[in-house]
């Protein structure tokens, strides 16, 4: 092996077909004789349905079916849960309680789909849908968290006495004792509030039954096409090799797209087998708002306990996270939070008592991030308070703290989301943080500049901040890799893609094995028919479970060629490289064989196979990590505020990530500044606004305001790398860094900028309103 | 249902002759009537620009348009500035700079560029900024799309 | 959303009042109104076409009237659902003597919206809403003087004798008219918040044509779609 792709900055083997209209996304798809599904969806939050009457929807000319939860039957069932409560917890309190396709007998949140309408054209389905008299009995809503819990609240489930849905407390040493010891107890409160993930492409699905070869083929948006085949399938009778799922391009995925078993998914697979024709349903803009999965909200009591030296004795938070109607992700979200709420520092104590609630709001599932920017928030926070009152610098009291280099493995005890306990794999926080600390000039600007900016009337702020991010989980991922007999190489894994460049930095890695040019292998992400073991893309585990798959498979397959080169050209195996598509013996080029050539070779056309190997240059491997690898970060920012029309322009912002080994650091990069432009979205520019009737006031791109290229600056990435000793490649995921520390950052850099006037951020998202009323407040305190 | 209306509209120099619902938007016109699916739909409401292409020359938003509003008239999607053997600068300079991501919103950003470099050949930095915050990115954060911009104008200059 | 305001009458209370529970008034006035039927004593039942922005579509509700202190105030309840979402509000309205042959009217009252309306229309709703009672309330105000140059000159109490009372004749605003007098209504308000007293009338002008042009473009895709 010469030539090393691995760790290089290759432009994309897939962009020439997405620059061009050339790349199929699922509303691309076309099939004679499809019909197009529009819904009726709920205006009530929460009503009680009387009655539905569709006959008008019906009798409308190109209107092929209207269905409600009564014509379904026997189909009609409660989505199965995803994730179920963590086993090795004791004492957990759960309510399952997962979403239905379409309502039955209540509504729980606004927009829960009532009636589905299949037509001729999705012109005619919407028309139609005006057609259906539906009689909702509102109900009152619940919608704040605290005042769902109190004692006569309207319950989001009937069943159940409250809306609690479940209950769970994580302990680490003791904080009771460790309290006792400090020198100082700073409480606060914190609240995070919910957001979209926002993709440009909403959902979309095309189901189609062909009848007479009994096969079924699913177009969607989705970003785990194995679960989604293997659940609809078993949802319908159906043996799983007569499902295909085809998660084509992806117009952004970012979460939303993991959550599965949709109401929309269900329906159209049932709707298809019951019609036997093909049919599409593409969500719209607004759909998208009320009925794809959101994130985020949490309010937290908190408190850290410091000794006078700034050394966290112990942390502890008592809060509420919101679920909305159901909760079919289990508690995935909520212990992301507890495992980020110690982020990159030595705690010794930690208490977590963790409440999820109902409310009528949308069904929560991971948005990037998920889980994680609210525990970052907290401790940074927290720390920040702390360095405040006891007159330490930010960056020393994050250094007091870190868990050094040597202390890993580091096992907080604690579970994390993969039921196991949580523990950090490697790092070395401080080498990050002074990365950054250097980069955005941090001395000089807080010395000369900021003093300077300020005597002329400025309000320049300038904030740091430090994470961890836990990325990598399991349970595995799996890849096949052959080589073809015209020398190209095809692979093919089970995870979807939604723009990560898996095309090319997967290419990267089974070039490197195999000595071909990464432009020379073709992957195919996402098609249960190429593949169909595994999971899905979140958690930014991409890069670490399916790339060490796709490394094992393409090693595998290194391997056999070695052995079957060996042969062919009468050489030992340690004689001979790959390189350029063939394989030859070191030092005497015109002793070689092509890749092509020797696959050919490797399935006889006479004679037989050996028993015990197989034929064909091919190999299928899986990766599966005992727990997830560790990355890091640190972000620095300069930002200026006008205090009069709360306008903030960032001047200059600085990221430094760790993610292990790199595949391709232009992609690391790109992944990077997408994950902060999320993570200022969050901060300051967009909130989901519900009022008191769970109404969703900005349910459009014109009121929710997903940040321009005029409100993202420029980003500067520096690179740090401490290879995780969990898989052999040595990666880290890198899909969410970008948006986990960026609220927390935002804080601290607007208290900075308004020092003068001493406000607290301890809220995310901020907003020109919110900083307006803290400023007011602030300054009738002086 | 109302009559159909017919309308010719010249979509990337080709004639195309059709009868149409006046409601049928122009971005499903392109789409599915044509089948140029490069155009996509992000919101239907104007705001993402997703579904940006050239209406005689000036980009427009396909889908706040109906496409009887086309009849009559030049339309260039992005499957007229270049083809994946043969891109434009522009195109070749979004995949030199890496702006491209998920790929969705792609098009949109293209087919409003190419007006803004024609008439701007040496952009600053911020005036690419500017004449692209009207196209949203969910995925690449605009820098790299910025970087490709700069990179493409000096594509174009020689 | 809180809606509260004011409105001057030209005419004596006695006859605001009873004009006020005259459906056939009522309908016309507020354009869009397809019907409005007396259902009971105090109750009225009707269809109205409602427009905000981009969302447009027939609601269909109820008016209540409670309270009642004649000619002085009642409490107006309204409840409707329709394609577009839903709505319902109340509010006391009250009718004060300004002694000089004119009525002040004030109303304050609440109002709730749900659905498709309340996602999409935030920004032009309260504005819309505004704008809709006062195009409303000046239709009724141009009702009012029909119907009392109808009845002829003559002094009532309070009044001046007036001397040469115009036939003022009395013609419902079309739905164009209508949407024209929101847009300038719309604009004026989002002028007046956002910009100095110096620029308005300038900035009023372009964004008159700006929110005509939003709205018009939905205002033409809504109304193809309906057919």
């Amino acid at each position: 092996m010469t030539k090393k792709w691995v760790g290089q900055r290759l432009t994309r083997t897939e962009d020439p077909r997405l620059l061009t209209g050339q790349a199929l996304f699922v509303d691309d798809v076309e099939i004679p004789g499809m019909l197009h599904a529009a819904f009726l969806r709920s205006d009530y939050a929460h009503a009680r349905l009387q009655s539905i009457d569709v006959s008008a929807a019906r009798e409308r000319p190109g209107v092929v079916a209207v269905y409600t939860a009564e014509d379904m039957g026997d189909a009609w069932q409660h989505g199965p849960p995803l994730v179920i409560p963590p086993p090795t917890v004791e004492d957990v309190v759960f309510h399952t309680r997962t979403q239905v396709p379409l309502v039955k007998d209540k509504v729980r949140y606004l927009g829960e789909p009532l009636a589905m309408v299949l037509a001729e054209s999705r012109y005619i389905a919407e028309d139609a849908v005006e057609d259906i008299f539906v009689d909702l009995e509102p109900l009152e809503a619940v919608v704040d968290l605290e005042a769902a819990l109190e004692p006569g609240a309207p319950l989001v489930h009937d069943d159940l006495d409250s809306n609690l849905a479940a209950h769970l407390v994580q302990d680490k040493g003791d904080y009771a004792a460790a309290r006792e010891k400090a020198d100082l107890v700073i409480q606060r409160r914190i609240v995070i509030d919910r957001c979209v993930a926002g993709a440009m492409e909403n959902r979309g699905i095309v189901a189609s039954w062909d009848k007479k070869a009994q096969h079924l083929t699913i177009w969607d948006t989705t970003q785990a096409p194995i679960p989604v085949r293997n659940g609809l399938a078993g949802m319908f009778g159906l043996a799983s090799n007569q499902v295909r799922v085809i998660a084509p391009f992806v117009g952004g995925g970012f979460g939303p797209k993991i959550m599965m078993f949709y109401a929309e998914e269900v329906l159209l697979t049932w709707a298809t087998l019951k019609l036997g024709r093909p049919i599409k349903w593409i969500e719209d803009r607004r759909e998208n708002f009320l009925a794809t999965t959101q994130e985020r909200g949490q309010v937290h009591d908190a408190e850290i306990a410091i000794t006078r030296n700034g050394r966290i004795l112990g942390v502890s938070h008592t809060f509420l996270h919101d679920t909305g109607a159901y909760d079919p992700y289990g508690l995935t979200i909520p212990l992301n939070t507890q495992s980020h709420a110690m982020s990159a520092y030595d705690v010794p104590n930690y208490h977590s008592d963790l409440k999820v609630v109902f409310t009528n709001k949308m069904i929560t599932t991971p948005v990037r991030g998920a889980g994680r920017p609210q525990g970052i928030f907290l401790m940074e926070r927290l720390l920040d308070v702390a360095a405040k009152e006891l007159g330490m610098d930010r960056i020393e009291i994050r250094k007091r703290n870190f868990i050094p280099p040597e202390a890993f493995p580091y096992n907080h005890k604690i579970i994390d989301q993969a039921f196991a306990e949580l523990v950090l794999d490697s790092g070395n926080y401080l080498a990050t943080l002074e990365k950054a600390v250097d980069m955005i000039g941090y001395e000089e600007f807080i010395k000369e500049e900021q003093p300077r900016l300020r005597a002329e009337g400025r309000h320049v702020g300038i904030g740091i901040v430090s994470f961890i991010e836990t990325t990598g989980v399991g349970p595995y991922e799996g890849a096949r890799v052959t080589v073809e007999t015209d020398g190209r190489v095809s692979v093919a894994t089970g995870v979807g893609t939604q723009g990560q460049a898996h095309f090319t930095s997967f290419a990267q890695i089974v070039a490197d094995q195999l000595g071909v040019s990464p432009r020379d292998v073709r992957m195919v992400t996402g098609d249960t028919a190429e593949f169909h073991w595994g999971t899905g893309t979140f958690a930014s585990r991409g890069s670490v479970v399916a790339a060490n798959a796709i490394h094992a498979a393409a090693k595998s397959v290194r391997a056999k060629i070695l052995k079957l080169a060996s042969k062919v050209l009468e050489t030992p195996e340690e004689e001979l490289e790959l390189e350029d598509g063939v394989v030859r013996v070191a030092d005497v080029p015109r002793q070689s064989i092509s890749l092509g050539e020797l696959a050919a070779l490797a399935n006889p056309l006479r004679g037989a196979v050996e028993p015990g190997t197989e034929p064909g240059l091919e190999s299928t491997d899986y990766f599966g990590p005992q727990y997830g690898a560790t990355a890091n970060g640190a972000h620095a920012m300069i930002l200026e505020v006008d205090p009069e029309t709360m306008m903030v322009d960032i001047k200059r912002y600085v990221a430094v990530e760790d993610c292990g080994t790199m595949l391709n650091p232009l992609v690391v990069e790109g992944q990077v500044h997408g994950g902060i432009a999320l993570g200022i979205g969050n901060s300051y520019y967009e909130q989901l606004v519900y009022d008191e009737n769970g109404q969703l006031l900005n349910a459009s791109l014109a009121d929710y305001l997903i940040p321009t290229a005029w409100e993202i600056p420029r980003i500067e990435v520096g690179h740090e790398e401490t290879r995780s000793p969990l898989n052999p490649i040595g990666s880290k995921g890198v899909g969410e860094a970008g948006t986990i520390p960026v609220p927390a950052l935002f804080a601290q850099a607007l208290e900075d900028a308004l020092a003068d006037y001493g406000v607290e951020v301890l809220e995310a998202p901020m907003s020109p309103n919110k900083l307006f009323e803290l400023l007011q407040a602030a300054e009738h305190k002086t | 249902m109302s009559d159909l209306i017919n309308v010719t509209v010249t979509v990337n120099g080709t004639q195309y002759a059709r009868a149409v619902e006046p409601r049928l938007l122009l971005s499903d016109f392109l789409r599915h009537d044509l089948g140029l699916t490069g155009t996509h739909v992000g919101c239907e409401h104007g705001v993402c620009g997703a579904c940006t292409v050239l209406f005689d020359g000036e980009p427009v938003r396909s889908c706040l348009m109906f496409a009887v509003q086309a009849d009559g008239h030049k339309v260039l999607t992005v499957e007229g500035l270049g083809t994946m053997d043969n891109m434009h600068p522009l195109q070749e300079a979004f995949q030199e700079a890496h702006a491209v991501q998920c790929g969705f919103c792609t098009p949109g950003f293209l087919m409003s560029l190419l007006p803004f470099l024609e008439e701007n050949p040496n952009p600053t930095e911020e005036e690419i900024r500017e004449a692209i915050s009207g196209n949203l990115c969910r995925c690449t954060g605009y820098q790299h799309i910025v970087d490709a911009v700069k990179l493409a104008a000096e594509k174009m200059r020689t | 959303m809180e809606l509260a305001g004011e409105y001057v009458f030209d005419g004596p209370r006695e006859d605001v009042w009873e004009m006020m529970r005259d459906p056939a008034v009522l309908a016309t006035a507020l354009p869009g109104t397809q019907s409005l039927d007396q259902v009971d004593e105090n109750e009225y039942a009707g269809k109205m076409h409602v427009r905000v922005g981009p969302v447009a579509g027939v609601f269909s509700g109820r008016v209540l009237i409670s309270d009642e202190v004649p000619p002085e105030s009642y409490v107006l309840s309204v409840e409707g659902r329709g394609g577009p979402g839903f709505g319902k509000g109340s509010g006391r309205v009250q009718l004060i003597d300004r002694g000089d042959g004119k009525t002040l009217m004030k109303y304050e009252g609440e109002l709730q919206i749900g659905g498709k309306l309340a996602s999409v229309g935030q920004r032009l709703i309260e504005s819309v809403s505004k704008s809709l009672l006062r195009q409303g309330l000046e239709s009724l105000n141009q009702a009012l003087q029909t119907r009392l140059a109808g009845e002829g000159e003559g002094v009532v109490e309070g009044r001046e004798v007036e001397e040469e009372v115009e036939e003022i004749p009395y013609r419902p605003p079309s739905e164009a008219q209508f949407a024209t007098a929101v847009v300038k209504d719309v604009a004026a308000d989002i002028a007046a918040q956002v910009f100095s007293p110096e620029n308005q009338a300038a900035w009023v002008a372009i964004l008159v044509a700006v929110v005509a042009m939003a709205v018009g473009f939905w205002f033409g895709r809504k109304s193809a779609e309906r057919r």
